[in-house]
């Protein structure tokens, strides 16, 4: 029980970080030369259950840098620097990021009635059944 | 305040917006003045540059804020009108060079993010919202 609260918390964590880097982009939106950031997540939860753990770092001596670094699932910030359609070199398009807003708002609030759902569960549970 | 980080960064761009509006306004209300506050010839256009904030210790920025407000350099339109106090000896007054066009532009634009900030506030405003019900009933 408290693994599935743990990976919907992840879950949530990726996504409140998602509407922050949004409202960044949304925000710059008129900033010359601003490049518009995301947030990957799925895919590193996704290899993360899958026991594949991505590629590890190998240290075969002890002068290596071992990987501590972010526990495995975590949301990385990226910055997309690729495209640009404006003469002032700002990239972000409005009517995507209107759309990711939408997209991470529904999936946060989904997130949040499982969490939920879990636990009245476990309330019920306790209950012993009873209401 | 994690939380309430978000919704620092779409307060930021209204304000920054808010800022350009009101350059435009201004721009737009003297488009007819022939002598500036500091008494150097016409009114001189200004305008507003933005910048990101930036945030070490996060991965993602921290909004906008208007780096400055500063006098555009614009040679002023010399109009023909003799009868006026402040013409020159050729009987040409100077007058603000302004490009309507380009402050309604502006100004649209300046509408539209916005209003699209208002959506990212709501939006962050409901998500912290449904955050609260979590094991309520």
């Amino acid at each position: 029980m408290t693994s599935i609260v743990q990976f919907l918390e992840l879950g949530l964590d990726a996504s409140a970080l998602r509407q922050k880097v949004i409202a960044n982009n949304i925000a710059n939106l008129n900033t010359p030369g601003f490049k518009r950031s995301e947030v990957k997540f799925e895919d590193q939860l996704k290899s993360a259950l899958g026991g594949q753990a991505g590629v590890s770092l190998q240290a075969t001596s002890p002068n290596h840098i071992n990987s501590q670094g972010s526990r495995p699932g975590a949301p990385t910030v990226s910055q997309v620097t690729n495209t640009s359609n404006r003469a002032d070199g700002n990239n972000v398009d409005i009517e995507l990021e209107q759309v990711y807003l939408a997209a991470n708002s529904i999936k946060f609030q989904a997130l949040t009635q499982q969490v939920s759902d879990q636990f009245s569960q476990l309330r019920y549970v306790i209950n012993e059944g009873r209401r | 305040m994690k939380v309430f980080s978000g919704m620092a960064i779409s307060a930021s761009a209204l304000t920054a917006e808010k800022v350009r509006i009101d350059v435009v306004s201004s721009n737009l209300a003297n488009i007819n003045t022939t002598r500036s506050a500091d008494g150097q010839g016409p009114y001189q256009p200004r305008n507003v540059k933005f910048q990101e904030i930036l945030d070490q210790k996060n991965t993602h920025g921290r909004g906008v804020q208007v780096s400055s407000v500063y006098k555009t350099d614009r040679e002023p339109r010399m109009v023909y009108q003799p009868e006026h106090p402040d013409a020159n000896d050729d009987g040409y007054v100077a007058m603000p060079n302004i490009d309507v066009a380009a402050e309604m532009v502006d100004l649209i634009t300046a509408t539209r993010s916005y209003e699209a900030n208002v959506t990212v506030l709501n939006a962050s405003k409901s998500m912290a919202q449904k955050a609260l019900e979590i094991g309520r009933g």
